[in-house]
């Protein structure tokens, strides 16, 4: 069962996504934009799983909505610089402005390629406290 | 989605012509203008493009008018499809978000001087061939692999760089916008991020709708020009579409970080952040400028090197040098860009910073900026359309210069979304039509063939019929996709 839903979008491709508390909404919404990505692919076709790394990340910025598209741009351009899929990530320290996280990459040789993302952007972004939690959404440029 | 998304006001100038009035929304500067037929108008009005064509006539220093194109429909912050100028002298603005992720995004075509009948047994030969040569696919990494001194090298002298290594001629440079390299990028503007990003990526195609394509003159609609380009009917072309890889996602994503606070800093209200913009003479405005400049080098670069690599694969087929076979450049356009340029606004000439977004310069004949072969023509402008349909050869005119800053449509413009069209889409289904109309069709996934299906798309004989009748800019000939790789 996915925890994020697709927001129809005639170029790109927009997802709305919930967490319990701040943390559950960007771990959410990081797994949500690297599952549109790629798939692991099955057992059978594996060749090799390589080790998990862990690659720490700080973000600081204005507002919580600033914060929410540096973390996802900055494990975007992670992924690409690192050759890795993230498929975890741990906060040591979360607020409305800044951040301190770890992000557990996957070789990418382990997973199929499904689409490119090339960044979240800020148009028609919402990010709301709701009665169950936090709730956001962001479109992605594809 | 069938009802209209899009209530707002549109009035009626002419048949092809649509105005959105400034008074639609407190804060335009100036009116919208789209260019659509009735049938297009009616797609254009099912998604937001229309409101954000509206929202970037906010734009500080804008003039004229903030433009769509036939082949409208809605981005992220600026619609695709979208010209917008602001005057430099009057405060006026640039702004990442403007120009997009995919700096220079644009495509190339070329020639030979083959037939359809000399290379209908061949085409698989060549798709094969072009898939396993060319690198395409997310994140691929290309065998022209550069030191990060080249790197540096490439953001200054684009297309130069490739031909100095003997990926290409002289000739090739005179045959692309800027002559392959826009001058003024500054690498020191380029972050340590957006080189790491963009180092193994030359000369890959990537991924979405970017695409190599083998294509045969369908119809001829201007005999003079035809001869002029020395095309004819079932001449064998190649269309080339891809852009800046991911060193230019690094550097509007760097830029849009720092244009956000720019619009404190410079008291500049605009109704989307994803337009956040700065003064082109101010600090951040200049540097992301020269940033800028360097992602377009770096993308013509990469199309010159593709260019490079899908010419050996046709010297491997044919047995033949590329030159023998006359697969020459006609010309390489940017649809994803801002520019300086002068242009007349109220009987004055004015610097503008023109952005294109989704949108192609469609200089008309005579304008300096040509090279010589093409000033009597006009400036070819190429627009591709989806994998099933046609693609068009296209000159610019006198009338573009005067209404629309030397700009006109891009490609067919989507209709509908990604998600939908795999949604709706029998990927064998599909690739049996295609097949039984002779395109073949290879990509890195099946999700990409879904997604780019042409009903996902408008008919571009359509939008490129608008800008015909307009004025904006002249057919010269149609072509009909043979075969097709997908990134």
């Amino acid at each position: 069962m996915k925890n994020y839903e697709l927001i129809e979008h005639t170029a790109d491709i927009g997802i709305r996504v919930k967490g319990k508390d701040l943390e559950e909404l960007f771990r959410n919404a990081a797994g949500a934009m690297f599952d549109i990505i790629a798939q692991r692919k099955s057992p059978r076709h594996h060749v090799t799983t390589s080790p998990v790394e862990k690659i720490n990340l700080k973000q600081e910025a204005e507002n919580l909505e600033e914060l929410f598209i540096n973390w996802l741009n900055e494990l975007l351009s992670l992924s690409a610089t690192k050759e890795k899929i993230f498929c975890d990530f741990k906060f040591k320290r979360l607020s409305e402005r800044n951040l301190e996280a770890g992000a557990y990459g996957c070789a990418i040789k382990d997973y199929k390629i499904n689409a490119e993302i090339k960044a979240a952007t800020y148009h028609q972004l919402k990010i709301e406290q709701t009665k169950a939690g936090w709730q956001a959404e962001v479109i992605f440029d594809v | 989605m069938t009802s209209e998304i899009w209530q707002g006001p549109l009035e009626k100038i002419d048949d092809f012509r649509w105005r959105i009035p400034k008074s639609y929304k407190p804060g335009m500067r100036v009116p919208g203008i789209i260019y659509a037929d009735e049938k297009l108008l009616k797609d254009i009005k099912q998604d937001k493009a229309a409101e954000q064509v509206a929202n970037v006539a906010f734009m500080p220093g804008i003039v004229k008018a903030s433009f769509g194109m036939p082949d409208l429909h809605w981005g992220y912050g600026m619609p695709i499809g979208g010209v917008v100028a602001t005057d430099i002298d009057e405060g006026g603005v640039i702004g990442a978000g403007l120009v997009g992720y995919d700096i220079n995004c644009g495509v190339r075509m070329l020639k030979t001087n083959l037939q359809y009948e000399e290379i209908r047994n061949k085409i698989k030969d060549l798709v094969y061939g072009l898939f396993s040569d060319v690198p395409s696919g997310l994140g691929s990494k290309g065998d022209i692999r550069v030191s990060p001194r080249e790197e540096k090298e490439i953001l200054v002298k684009g297309s130069r760089w490739a031909v100095e290594k003997g990926y290409g001629t002289e000739d090739d440079l005179e045959c692309t916008e800027e002559y392959g390299a826009i001058q003024g990028a500054d690498p020191a503007a380029v972050s340590d991020r957006a080189y790491e990003r963009g180092k193994a990526q030359s000369g890959t195609l990537g991924s979405g709708n970017h695409f190599l394509e083998i294509q045969a003159v369908d119809q001829l609609y201007d005999r003079g020009l035809c001869d002029a380009f020395s095309l004819d009917l079932g001449q064998i072309m190649i269309m080339i579409h891809s852009g800046s890889r991911g060193l230019g996602y690094q550097v509007c994503d760097d830029y849009t970080k720092s244009m956000i606070h720019c619009l404190t800093k410079y008291n500049i209200s605009v109704p989307d952040r994803q337009l956040a913009c700065a003064p082109v003479n101010s600090p951040e405005g200049k540097a992301y400028l020269g940033a800028m400049k360097c992602a377009a080098n770096y993308a013509w670069a990469n199309r010159q090197c593709l260019m490079h690599l899908t010419r050996k694969v046709f010297e491997k087929v044919f047995g033949s040098p590329w030159q023998k076979l006359g697969m020459n450049l006609i010309y390489d356009v940017a649809h994803n860009i801002a520019k300086i340029e002068k242009h007349m606004v109220s009987g004055k000439e004015k610097a503008l910073c023109v952005h294109r977004k989704g949108a192609t310069r469609a200089f008309g004949p005579g304008h300096p900026a040509l090279p010589e072969r093409y000033k009597k023509s006009g400036q070819p402008v190429i627009i591709p359309g989806d994998m099933g349909r046609n693609s068009y050869l296209l000159v610019g005119t006198q009338k573009a210069m005067e209404e629309t800053f030397g700009s006109t449509c891009h490609g067919a413009g989507r209709v509908k979304s990604r998600t939908a069209a795999t949604r709706s889409i029998n990927v064998d289904m599909l690739l049996k039509e295609l097949e039984s109309k002779g395109i073949m069709v290879k990509a890195s996934g099946r999700g990409t063939i879904a997604e780019e299906a042409p009903q996902a798309y408008k008919d571009v004989n359509d939008v490129v019929s608008v800008v015909h009748n307009v004025g904006i800019s002249k057919r010269v000939c149609r072509m009909r996709p043979l075969g097709v790789i997908k990134g």
